[in-house]
């Protein structure tokens, strides 16, 4: 059967065409403002590690984390951050760290576990850690949790 | 005491579901193409009529208490009023003006006026033109992007609230001036042309909005998303206060209003949650119960995995820590039922007994073809008191 018409992007003649960027308020940042501002997270999520402050570094990162078009290498630099803090984390404290996060950030480290897990074998992506992470988030945050993550389109 | 009634009234998912106003008939979709009405026999509710003129699935029925008239819409863009003229309903075609399915209907608190959501982006508000004998209707279409999925009317017979997939609530005013006297201002806003944008609230976490309510007395406005959150407004002229709150279950579809503090929503988790408003700590919102006794406790309160935690996620969970086949399907009686009195997802709750703003009971449909009707003081006796007295002292 000939699909080629399914390459027709319908939408280019659809006057009236819901635009990405109508479904969400963009990061009021500039994206260079955003990015010195994952790096400068990164050192001191390494200080706070440093001191053993799991918690800390996690609330950190997650703080305003960058999100939406534009800011690609501060999303990365952000998973490396995070990967740094959840692959050093014993797998005894991850309870403890996860319900001392308020709600909005259980959300978001749901998103970036989520984004680790659709990018396999990426740096020192350990797939089970992230279920580790994954397992301990969802018996303290629910499903709700994943359902945001999968809603929402600000997508880290 | 039975906190509940409980009618299996088909074994089909119920759309919808509306009430006359003596609660002895309901008119109820079981996902097709004709409205039944079951009238109340006994202690079963007994099919005495079907309504069939649609020729699509029909997507909501609302049922106007005082003037008797029946109102549906459908999948095949259309709506009709029906009359009961000598024992027989008859229909009356609505002109919607709309080139997608009608998706959600309600009657105006006057009965004078209905609105219609859509597909098609916008809202049709509709109002009967005597001279020609037909309902004509006016659509409301900026700002809305994407399809309406639910209404709901303020008490003053003129705005109207609307829940929609583009994450968004708004509040709008749908004044007709053959029909509706000049209103008083509101909190909403005092000058109220046709197509006012009284409000427009997001969803916290992106989700589209399900279902929208105004409070008893019109001043607040609720709406649940698909991102599990329960999102209450209260508008003010400077900045409005808006209490969101996320929960840990899956998302809320429908809700009711029961007083000016408190809301029952349901959804995919299968039983009807209650919120409450305290005036202790700045009239912010919080679950605090289950009507569903039956469900486990802790399922309203944070059950990690929520109506996935019955007898067959067990089973399949064992399974996996003790090795495949563990248990097996021979084991002892293996159940997959949910705890829940719902056993699939709630497609609508609504005010059921007592009056606007002290409603003491409300009634729930869902895919699962039950009929079920809640005391929502009872679902206070259990847990609820317990926890509320646990807080006093």
């Amino acid at each position: 059967m000939d699909v080629n018409f399914r390459k027709i992007d319908i939408d280019a003649y659809d006057e009236d065409v819901l635009h990405e960027s109508e479904l969400y308020e963009a990061d009021p940042r500039d994206p260079s403002q955003v990015l010195s501002e994952a790096k400068a997270k990164s050192a001191s999520v390494r200080s706070l590690l440093s001191k053993n402050d799991i918690s800390g570094a996690l609330s950190a990162v997650l703080e305003s984390a960058p999100y939406g078009p534009n800011v690609e290498e501060a999303k990365i630099v952000t998973l490396q951050t995070l990967l740094t803090i959840i692959n050093t984390t014993k797998s005894t404290e991850i309870s403890g760290v996860v319900k001392s996060l308020p709600q909005d950030d259980q959300d978001t480290l749901m998103k970036y576990l989520y984004k680790g897990m659709a990018m396999p074998g990426w740096g020192d992506i350990s797939g089970s850690v992230l279920l580790g992470w994954h397992e301990k988030l969802t018996e303290v945050a629910g499903t709700g949790c994943i359902v945001r993550t999968m809603t929402d389109r600000r997508t880290v | 005491m039975p906190a509940s009634e409980i009618y299996t009234i088909a074994q089909a998912p119920v759309t919808c579901h509306a009430f006359n106003a003596d609660r002895s008939q309901v008119a109820v979709s079981l996902n097709s193409t004709d409205v039944q009405i079951l009238t109340k026999k006994g202690k079963d509710w007994v099919a005495t009529d079907v309504l069939k003129e649609h020729d699509k699935t029909i997507t909501s029925i609302d049922w106007a208490p005082n003037s008797n008239r029946i109102v549906t819409s459908s999948q095949d863009r259309n709506a009709y009023v029906w009359q009961l003229t000598d024992g027989v309903w008859k229909p009356t075609l609505v002109l919607l003006r709309i080139n997608r399915a009608a998706t959600f209907v309600r009657w105006s608190p006057n009965e004078d006026k209905f609105a219609v959501a859509s597909g098609a982006r916008a809202i049709a508000i509709c109002s009967f033109d005597p001279e020609n004998n037909w309902w004509v209707s006016k659509l409301l279409k900026k700002p809305i992007r994407s399809t309406v999925l639910s209404l709901d009317w303020h008490p003053n017979n003129v705005l109207l609230a609307a829940g929609s997939a583009d994450m968004k609530a708004r509040v709008f005013s749908a004044y007709i001036k053959e029909v509706d006297e000049r209103p008083a201002p509101t909190v909403w806003g005092s000058k109220l042309p046709f197509n006012t944008i009284c409000g427009e609230y997001s969803s916290p976490s992106g989700g589209w909005v399900h279902s929208v309510g105004f409070s008893p007395s019109g001043d607040a406005l609720a709406f649940t998303s698909h991102d599990s959150s329960l999102t209450i407004v209260y508008p003010s002229d400077s900045t409005p206060t808006t209490h969101s709150v996320r929960l840990p279950s899956l998302p809320l579809v429908t809700l009711a209003w029961t007083t000016e503090s408190t809301i029952v929503a349901a959804g995919h988790d299968c039983q009807p949650l209650l919120f409450t408003s305290s005036p202790s700590s700045n009239n912010s919102w919080s679950l605090t119960g289950s009507l569903d006794s039956s469900a486990p406790k802790t399922a309203a309160k944070a059950s990690p995995v929520g109506r996935l935690n019955n007898a067959a996620f067990q089973t399949f969970k064992n399974a996996d820590s003790r090795g495949a086949g563990a248990g097996g399907a021979g084991g002892k009686g293996e159940e997959t039922e949910l705890a829940t009195v719902h056993q699939n997802t709630i497609t609508s709750v609504r005010a059921y007994s007592g009056g606007v703003g002290e409603v003491g009971e409300v009634s729930t449909t869902g895919v699962d073809g039950k009929l079920v009707i809640w005391s929502v003081d009872s679902g206070s006796v259990g847990g609820l008191v317990g926890k509320l007295g646990g807080m006093r002292m």
